[in-house]
């Protein structure tokens, strides 16, 4: 599960890339690294696999053949990853909001 | 990541022991089971083994049910010459089940599921809290 991990990485990358752009780029000047988009499509790529796989073991367990283990295990396997996506989308979006509303 | 590793690793504690349970049932269900015919051996109690196994994926040792073996001990003689699988003396023999072994196996397994689960809501409670870092 790597999930989690590719969000935090997200989420240094985002920062590293907003004071790369700012500080060091001129104006005109395009950032190099991958965008924010481009990670949040691949981040939630990873977790529809995640959430897959947990609906695949609740459709099971409502057929009678799973155990409620693995059903237990792959929920909060699901539930982690969605809350990390979830956190960082509402701290992006709060950033975003937080530079709109700067005075000019 | 480490948190889902332990999860996983408890998980197949819990996997381990809800088989024991399934064999410690089988024994205290067959505790009064004879012979079909005189002569032949009752129910032998059966013993779950428990064994280490490296796991490639989790890169940890997880545990799972290893072989279940067979109680070698004495049969239980009753002296009951109506019974069906009485043999030429009038004696039956019972299965090698002792109700206290089992209960006290049955604890066990027991506790050792709750400390299992234990790791997991302590697990899912460490994960939890730091994903509460970024909302706040």
């Amino acid at each position: 599960m790597t999930t989690p991990s590719a969000v935090a990485n997200a989420y240094a990358n985002l920062a590293r890339l907003g004071d790369a752009a700012a500080l060091t780029k001129g104006p005109g000047e395009t950032s190099t690294g991958p965008s924010f988009g481009t990670l949040l499509k691949d981040t939630v790529a990873s977790l529809s696999k995640t959430s897959r796989n947990t609906d695949a073991q609740a459709v099971a367990m409502a057929n009678g053949k799973a155990n409620i283990i693995d059903v237990v295990t792959a929920v909060a396997e699901s539930e982690v990853a969605i809350d990390t996506l979830v956190s960082v989308r509402d701290r992006v979006i709060q950033s975003y909001e937080e530079i709109m509303k700067m005075p000019i | 990541m480490d948190f889902l590793k332990s999860i996983a690793i408890a998980a197949s504690g819990l996997r381990a022991q809800a088989g024991r349970m399934r064999i410690i049932s089988e024994n205290i269900a067959n505790a009064d089971s004879t012979a079909p015919r005189p002569g032949s051996d009752p129910y032998r109690r059966k013993v779950p083994t428990f064994r280490s196994e490296v796991d490639r994926t989790l890169e940890a040792r997880v545990v799972t049910l290893g072989r279940i073996t067979t109680d070698q001990s004495e049969f239980r003689l009753k002296h009951e010459p109506g019974h069906p699988s009485a043999d030429t003396n009038g004696n039956v023999k019972y299965p090698n089940v002792n109700a206290l072994v089992e209960m006290t196996d049955l604890r066990e397994a027991q506790r050792s599921y709750e400390a299992n689960v234990n790791v997991i809501t302590a697990s899912r409670r460490m994960l939890q809290r730091t994903i509460e870092i970024l909302k706040s």
